[in-house]
């Protein structure tokens, strides 16, 4: 089962569109095995806690997938690194390459996931209202394509199976008679969204599209929870920011790995970057705890 | 002062001749209620537009539009915007945006309102007009009824003095309408809008209304109060008089001095004003005065009307025995047993034992309420979507297991709700030639099907013409031509009427006619009652995924009480088995005429509102002669 509704998700869309910035950016960034895995895991776990199993089963083996493609092509082309393991084709498969690609497999993972949590989380109205704010004509363009191009697929249809029932079948025939079809039904539906065009402008002229001074609207409010949110999602990027200034969350592969977790503030960095990648999860299931206790009073 | 003044005005567009609109003149003032009507192309929509600016078509023009007493074009654009809302005829262009609180806000945000302001009037219209459930939906999956509805409330959301309606029903479903025109009428009554609508359901607009404008031919024919509309046009002998409601057209056709009579000696004097009946309620009183009048409502046991039920069946049988060839066996064009469907696995099932015949030669009528599962009955019995069980005969095929164009060729032909679908070419003449290609591969033999064809369909003159620049009564019979060139045997057809005036729809009727005298069979979806009952020959009533009854129409729905015509509803309980005006008006004037003349009811009597039937003193014996 989908989730409609979960405490992250609740959050002003300013906060968790900044949130996943956060998350891919660092992922991205920084080829740190620790953090990858760390992020990998988070976003595996709030993928699930999202979609269930339902929702993941068709996206993980191809997910496998990638990351094994990901992390077998690294060794086979990149030969660098001083450590050779063995030797396939006359080349050197080394195992720095191999811990890379495995990083970058990670990596890899790691950003697919969070995005199938961003699909779930920001739905279009949501982008709508971050974007809304910089650029309200593009928002505009942005909400009405999402609009329109549902119609004329819609409509697309409707005509092939109308077609048919006055004998003239166009998903049939030989490719010639298709092609010829297909053009016909494609300029039919241009002629069709023109003609409603007219109306869609009218009905945007009749409301004072076009004026000087459009606000762009949207449905959030900015609450006290947000601010929280976004001061702890601030407090999460100057840890990360410093840290990596100061360099101790450095990753080498190449010539030879050298990480550097060795110095105990790199393990408090990860500490907050797990504490960042599993915040939204952690939100959610306080409030299944809260609704849990709700139930057991009643 | 008037809100808005219209002076002189006259319109016509670019490099033609004649004038769209010519010499209009009229004032609302605010607070009315105005109902514009007159036939298609008659120019009620070009008027509306030149209430507004932004939306004034481009043409030559004449006279003046004066609104809050200032000349329209010195108003500014955006106090336009805010003061003065439209809503026009599809729900589905007119939305701009793909969330319902978006659409809400739309016309705020291109005013520059800030966001609190936004929220606050979002809210309010919300509440105002029931949309808080489906507050956060995207819009497609919202009802043509609940999109029309968020149309109206997103202009509402700016606050607007003046409220301009474009057939804002002409899309939906009967309910829906009512809603809609229900919710206008909230706006006016509560809020103080001024409201100008131009309408085909007057049945239902009529008693809303304050006045009612009629335009004919760009000319405004009358300005004045529903009840006394009528009689006006009456007098101008308008072509509009035959699209009023049925209580208008009762009393016109008994009273109105121009109305043919049978006997000579019965020509009264015009009724009062105040007397001519514009709902079902007063139509029902008013009937009951000219029935009470005439002694024959006291004795139950002979009420005037028409057969009661048992020899109507005899009728039919005896009909279907001579015209429908039942008599020797051959197979119905149409047997559905038993069918039962549903979208997908997990879904509801749509059709719940469907069970359907359809005889040669029939025009049989599926009526019902929205969602029923009409349409998906025609679908499944076009072979598009399959039962998963029962069977379907048509044609003596089966349709789950015809292959592509076999139905086709065994003479089936599907009309879709949107004719607009049909048409891939750029003039009407140009789609039909190209199905005729598919048919026909002889040159000479495609000319004259062309032709015959089109000449069926009443179209003639419209050949040269893009399908989409004709009117929607038009686009159907034009349809209806394409279909007509697969030489159809059965003609499925689906809310062939919607959004079609009163004269597309008798034009539609005649064309139809012909058709089954021809020897073709019809199976009709629809929501038009009154249409159904004038025209079909049989009529079917469905109803949660099946077919609840059956039957001849006059037998059908004087059987429903609600689910009825206009006039069976008037007449109900009064005259039995009256579902037409023009029943109603032959049963009457079938009367000897000294019972019905209206001055010897004393006018005290005439203004009650209920019909309270006095006891008879005497049985007239005219009483069996009219039931007869």
């Amino acid at each position: 089962m989908v989730r409609n509704s979960d405490a992250f998700g609740s959050l002003h869309p300013v906060v968790v569109f900044g949130y996943f910035v956060l998350v891919v950016g660092v992922s991205v960034v920084f080829l740190h095995p620790l953090i990858l895995t760390v992020s990998f895991v988070g976003a595996l776990a709030y993928a699930f806690y999202l979609v269930r199993w339902a929702g993941l089963r068709k996206l993980l083996p191809g997910l496998m997938l990638l990351m094994v493609i990901a992390a077998l092509f690294n060794p086979v082309f990149n030969h660098r690194g001083v450590t050779t393991l063995f030797y396939w084709e006359d080349n050197p498969i080394t195992l720095e390459a191999v811990v890379y690609g495995w990083v970058a497999a990670l990596m890899v993972g790691s950003v697919l996931l969070w995005f199938v949590s961003y699909n779930q989380v920001m739905t279009s109205d949501k982008f709508l209202c971050v974007f809304g704010h910089v650029v309200p004509a593009l928002s505009l363009t942005f909400a009405m394509v999402l609009r329109f191009v549902p119609r004329y697929l819609a409509q697309a249809k409707r005509i092939a199976a109308a077609q048919r029932g006055i004998g003239r079948d166009v998903a049939s025939g030989n490719w010639y008679a298709r092609a010829r079809h297909g053009a016909a039904v494609l300029s039919i539906m241009l002629t069709w969204a023109l003609e409603n065009a007219v109306d869609t402008s009218d009905s945007m002229l009749a409301r004072g599209y076009g004026l000087p001074g459009r606000s762009a609207y949207n449905d959030f409010r900015w609450r006290e929870r947000d601010l929280m949110g976004a001061l702890a999602l601030g407090g999460g990027l100057l840890v990360v920011i410093v840290a990596s200034v100061a360099g101790v969350l450095r990753a080498e592969y190449f010539p030879a790995i050298e990480l550097n977790p060795a110095v105990p503030l790199a393990w408090l960095v990860i500490g907050v970057w797990a504490l960042v990648c599993f915040a939204p999860l952690l939100l959610g299931l306080k409030e299944e705890v809260t609704w849990r206790s709700f139930r057991s009073n009643s | 002062m008037a809100l808005i003044q219209v002076e002189q005005l006259s319109f016509a567009f670019p490099n033609t001749e004649q004038d769209v609109l010519h010499a209009v003149s009229f004032e609302l003032a605010a607070g009315e209620f105005a109902l514009l009507i007159g036939q298609s192309g008659c120019g009620k929509t070009t008027l509306l537009k030149h209430l507004k600016t932004a939306l004034t078509p481009y043409g030559t023009r004449s006279g003046a539009v004066r609104f809050d007493g200032r000349p329209l074009g010195e108003v500014p654009q955006a106090e336009q915007a805010r003061r003065i809302g439209f809503v026009l005829q599809n729900p589905d262009n007119q939305i701009v945006t793909d969330k319902v609180w978006h659409e809400l806000a739309f016309g705020l945000e291109s005013l520059g309102t800030p966001s609190d302001v936004i929220r606050r009037r979002v809210a309010e219209m919300a509440s105002f007009f029931g949309i808080g459930d489906w507050y956060h939906r995207n819009v497609d999956t919202l009802s043509g009824g609940q999109k029309q509805l968020l149309n109206l409330a997103a202009v509402m959301t700016m606050q607007p003095d003046l409220l301009l309606l474009d057939e804002p029903t002409a899309q939906l479903d009967p309910i829906a309408a009512v809603d809609f025109l229900a919710a206008t009428k909230r706006i006016n009554d509560e809020i103080g809008t001024t409201v100008l609508v131009t309408e085909h359901r007057l049945e239902t607009a009529f008693p809303l209304a304050d006045r009612v404008l009629t335009l004919n031919d760009g000319r405004l024919v009358a300005d004045e109060p529903p009840r006394t509309v009528g009689l006006a046009l009456v007098h101008e002998s308008d072509p509009m008089v035959a699209a009023l409601p049925a209580a208008v057209r009762l009393s016109l056709a008994l009273d109105a001095p121009d109305s043919v009579r049978t006997s000579p000696e019965c020509a009264v004097a015009p009724p009062r004003p105040a007397e001519c009946p514009v709902s079902i309620r007063e139509g029902r009183a008013y009937l009951a005065r000219k029935l009470d009048h005439a002694h024959l409502i006291a004795e139950p046991g002979h009420r005037l009307g028409f057969p009661e039920s048992k020899d109507v069946e005899n009728a039919v049988k005896a009909r279907s025995a001579t015209e429908v060839g039942d008599a020797d066996g051959a197979e119905p064009i149409i047997s559905a047993r038993d069918l039962w469907f549903r979208y997908s696995r997990g879904d509801d099932d749509v059709l719940r034992g469907v069970d359907l015949t359809v005889r040669q030669g029939e025009f049989a009528c599926l009526v019902g309420g929205n969602g029923s599962g009409k349409t998906t009955t025609l679908r499944v019995l076009s072979g598009l979507h399959k039962p998963y069980r029962g069977k379907v005969r048509l044609l003596g095929l089966d349709p789950t297991k015809a292959k592509g164009m076999e139905l086709t060729r065994a003479g089936l032909a599907v009309l879709p709700q949107d004719p607009q679908t049909l048409f891939m070419r750029n003039t009407i003449g140009d789609d039909l030639d190209d199905v005729a290609t598919t048919h026909f591969p002889e040159k000479e033999e495609r000319a004259a099907m062309v032709a015959s064809a089109a000449a069926a369909a009443e179209i003639t003159e419209l050949l040269e013409r893009h399908p989409y620049d004709v009117s929607g009564g038009e686009q159907q019979r034009a349809a209806l031509a394409l279909a007509l060139l697969t030489r159809p045997k059965l003609l499925l057809l689906d809310e062939p009427t919607k959004g079609m005036d009163a004269f597309f729809k008798a034009k539609l009727a005649g064309v139809l006619r012909r058709l089954i005298d021809q020897g073709l069979s019809i199976l009709m979806v629809s929501h038009d009652v009154e249409f159904a009952a004038e025209h079909a020959s049989r009529c079917l009533l469905f109803f949660d995924g099946v077919v609840v009854t059956e039957g001849v129409p006059r037998e059908f729905f004087s059987g429903n009480s609600f689910y009825t015509t206009a006039a069976n509803r008037m007449s109900r309980g009064l005259v039995s088995g009256a579902i037409t005006v023009s029943d109603l008006v032959e049963r009457i004037q079938a009367l000897p005429a000294e019972c019905t003349s209206p001055e010897s009811v004393p006018a005290t009597q005439r203004d009650a509102g209920e019909p309270v039937p006095e006891p008879a003193s005497q049985k007239p014996e005219t009483t069996t002669g009219a039931a007869s």
